[in-house]
């Protein structure tokens, strides 16, 4: 039994993420290569501001699809940042460098009160402590690109193909905005709209483009996992290299890793509730990676979970309960209403697992 | 040998500026006993159990012993039979005949080897100095080789060895392009090319040997 | 013969242990932390040398450095090499006297090797390791001093040519590219080395996994191999490398840390 979503186990234990690590070893990426090359093609015939619209933030994988689309292809990319709630420094710090390192960017910062309510609503109804942003990253997006004239936008790698989820977009590069809805939005974007009682018009940036405008603005979205074995640690390499990507001082909340997901107070709550929901945080996923590239056996994996996975981000509590407008016992509710009680047990306030990873 | 004097003191262990005092006195404590750390010779003379450690120069060595007057002590230490002495690495070294090392410099003589480099050029697949653990067999595995396997494993670290001499005193050998002296013994005066403090259970143990010599 | 040597470093900075990725650091805990997550009393029975570097840029001291020395050697019989800074003979002198069997000198040797000779005076050339970071970039090799700040003006080959003649016992080659990065040891360096080089050479700078050290252990240029990477041999990582180095047939001394703990206070009033 899994406890992370869509995941799937072949016969002999190995879970799809494994699997399409193992696959992408023996794939033939010269062929997708040419597909990426008729992609852009196909785009830069029709485009005549940018070739295609990234969307970044400072960090290390749209840093890397960036650069790389503008210097091994020679492309002109349009970056495009949604501006998250309560930004970090070095985040900030961070997609201020990569610009300097030579993009034209675009910042949109949706209505930071609507983003609130939806983020509000998205952790209470879903355990999804970000969710207006993780929608406005995807629908914002999308309007942005039809505005700014530009058909073709390249996301970073696909979750769901890279780290175990559905393996629908492995051998597909392009998705549509119902993928979107329903697999990264988890099919709950209407009930959280509804449920924050916003006006319609202040909801541009967090709902979909119509049907019949998709097809006009002939918007393909992609994702750059598809055309080059994705590899996170290469982009970091990159990144710091070339776009001036810096690291934080000490590791992040729940990981041993100090070189992503940078940008936001919010992320170290989601991994966290994760965590609750499924038994595993961001060190198993940080670990995951690792041991995919080859930099650690599982046992060594293994170690770090347990010394690093579930940290209760506490140094953000404050942070959290202002930011929702919420009382400590309120946000504990969230938590209780989202945490597998086959998993965890509460001791002494505080959530705690049953189970030991080995 | 007759009854020695048993010291009232303890452990002593010579300070002339030239050795990994913290270490040896680090080992010494770990098995139980609070050495006494010093330049003083006449701490010596109530010692027990007295450790001579070292680096680095031999020539330089005895010269700063005699400066401090701790030779002599060692000397009077040794000849009254107050106890038990122990010469760590360079401090084998100096309780040997002599080293050319720098100009013909005389050592204790306690033993009769002379201190040389060597007798082979160092290659890439014989680097000197010679670094790292090796096995050390002994001729007997009384006194302070006591319940040490043969081919126990200490750590080395030194350019200069013993030079081959007849002798019947209980020894200890290693191999590293030639066999050469790894630890010797006399019952009273003892000393190891190797550094005990830094060969893990095994270097302990003879730690332990050497402590418990009454 | 002499057995080759598994070698962990610490990297110590103003108070805390840190990881390292091409020379840009992480903290990750102090003391304490050490203790805890690599149950030091029983990791030191599963490597050959330890080495602790201070990586502290700019400071103003040495001695809690010392302090945290003093304390690593109460329960660590291997010998330590300690290093980072050391600019005088002084600097050499006090480590050597608080618990260092070794010191690891590098800006050193590149600014003023006068000094390194005068240390090797006063303790022996075989208390000298010699570090050496080196960093491949834009086709060109090159040698980089000051925790990889300053690029030495000389080619590499020629560096290396000019060090060889520093009184010194041993080698120490790390990889700034691969450092942190768990992508394994880089050998091409050992090309770099003069022909017939006649010291002792420790690899270091890549390490993730115990399968880094097999093959690269049996190299015969290789005298020890050692890793810095403080999250990867956390709780029984380094006992992991060892047994697969043993299990492959390579010799490595054994020792049981159960002895050594068994060995505490058992000696008997004088």
């Amino acid at each position: 039994m899994s406890t992370r979503p869509r995941i799937r186990f072949d016969s002999d234990g190995r879970c799809n993420a494994c699997v399409w690590s193992e696959r992408k070893k023996e794939l033939d990426w010269s062929t997708r290569e040419r597909e990426l090359e008729i992609l852009i093609a196909r785009h830069r015939s029709r485009n005549t501001s940018f070739d295609c619209l990234v969307p970044v933030s400072g960090g290390k994988d749209g840093s890397y699809v960036a650069h790389t689309l503008k210097t091994r292809y020679g492309l002109r990319p349009l970056t495009l940042t949604i501006k998250p709630a309560l930004s970090l420094e070095l985040g900030n710090t961070n997609l201020e460098r990569f610009i300097e390192s030579g993009f034209d960017h675009v910042q949109v910062s949706p209505n930071p009160g609507v983003m609130r309510k939806l983020n509000r609503h998205g952790f209470t109804e879903m355990g999804f402590p970000y969710y207006g942003w993780l929608c406005a990253i995807q629908s914002g997006v999308v309007r942005m690109a039809i505005q700014l004239g530009v058909s073709l936008v390249f996301y970073g790698e696909e979750g769901e193909t890279e780290y175990g989820g559905t393996s629908r977009l492995e051998d597909n590069p392009i998705f549509d905005t119902q993928y979107m809805k329903q697999i990264y939005l988890e099919g709950g974007l209407e009930r959280v709209l509804a449920s924050a009682q916003l006006p319609e018009r202040c909801t541009y940036f967090f709902s979909f483009p119509s049907d019949e405008q998709l097809r006009e603005s002939q918007l393909e979205l992609t994702h750059w996992s598809y055309f080059e074995n994705w590899d996170p640690y290469r982009n970091y390499l990159v990144a710091k290299e070339f776009c001036g990507l810096e690291e934080s001082p000490s590791g992040n909340s729940g990981t041993f890793t100090n070189f992503a997901q940078n940008d936001q107070a919010l992320y170290a709550l989601h991994t966290y509730i994760m965590y609750l929901k499924f038994g595993f945080g961001r060190a198993t996923q940080d670990a995951g990676i690792e041991i995919r590239r080859g930099a650690m056996t599982r046992d060594q994996g293994v170690n770090l979970v347990r010394l690093y996975d579930g940290q209760f981000p506490e140094e953000n509590l404050d942070t959290y309960l202002n930011y929702y407008e919420m009382s400590q016992s309120d946000f504990d509710a969230v938590l209780d209403r989202w945490v597998n009680r086959e998993l965890f047990e509460k001791r002494d306030g505080r959530w705690q697992p049953r189970f030991v990873v080995s | 040998m007759g009854q020695l004097h048993r010291g009232t003191r303890g452990c002593v262990i010579v300070d002339y500026g030239m050795g990994n005092l913290w270490s040896v006195a680090s080992a010494i404590r770990y098995l139980g006993h609070t050495p006494q750390i010093s330049n003083k010779p006449q701490d010596l003379q109530t010692a027990s159990h007295v450790i001579l450690p070292g680096v680095g120069s031999f020539r330089l060595a005895i010269e700063s012993l005699n400066e401090r007057g701790l030779a002599d002590g060692i000397r009077d230490f040794v000849d009254k039979g107050n106890g038990f002495l122990l010469g760590i690495c360079l401090g084998l070294q100096l309780l040997a005949a002599a080293s050319p090392e720098d100009g013909q410099t005389a050592g204790f003589g306690y033993f009769p080897h002379a201190v040389e480099r060597f007798s082979f050029p160092p290659t890439s697949d014989l680097p000197i100095p010679h670094v790292g653990y090796n096995s050390v067999s002994f001729s007997h595995q009384t006194g302070i080789f006591s319940d040490l396997q043969q081919g126990s494993y200490f750590y080395f670290v030194h350019s200069y060895r013993l030079a081959p001499a007849l002798t019947n005193l209980n020894t200890g050998l290693t191999h590293y392009g030639e066999t050469f002296v790894a630890a010797i013994d006399n019952g009273q005066v003892a000393g190891t090319q190797f550094h005990p403090e830094k060969s893990q259970t095994n270097g302990l143990r003879l730690l332990k040997n050497f402590l418990h010599r009454r | 013969m002499v057995k080759k040597r598994l070698i962990f470093t610490l990297l110590y900075n103003n108070g805390e242990f840190m990881l390292s990725r091409n020379f840009r650091l992480q903290r990750v805990g102090n003391l304490e932390w050490l203790k805890r997550n690599y149950d030091f009393s029983r990791t030191a029975a599963q490597i050959d040398e330890l080495v602790v570097l201070n990586v502290e840029r700019n400071r103003f001291s040495n001695d809690d450095f010392i302090s945290h020395l003093q304390k690593l050697c109460d329960f660590c019989f291997v010998p330590i090499t300690a290093g980072g800074g050391i600019r005088r003979l002084e600097d050499a002198s006090a480590l050597l006297s608080n618990g260092a069997d070794k010191v690891l000198v590098n800006t050193m040797a590149a600014d003023c090797s006068h000094k390194v000779i005068e240390i090797a005076k006063r303790y022996g050339q075989q208390c000298i390791v010699l570090g050496v970071d080196i960093r491949k970039s834009n086709g060109s090799t090159r040698a980089l001093v000051d925790c990889g700040s300053k690029l030495v003006a000389l080619e590499i080959s020629d560096y290396l040519t000019r060090l060889r003649e520093l009184p010194v016992g041993e080698w120490m080659i790390t990889s700034i590219n691969r450092d942190g990065t768990g992508q394994g040891f880089d050998s091409e360096l050992l090309e770099l080395l003069p022909p017939n080089f006649e010291r002792p050479v420790i690899l270091a700078g890549g390490a993730g996994k115990p399968e880094h050290f097999l093959d690269l252990l049996r190299n015969p240029k290789v005298s020890g191999l050692a890793t810095a990477h403080l999250h990867n041999f956390v709780g029984d990582g380094l006992k992991q490398v060892r047994d697969l180095l043993l299990r492959d047939g390579q010799e490595l001394p054994i020792w049981d840390a159960n002895e050594i703990a068994a060995l505490k206070s058992s000696v008997d009033e004088i």
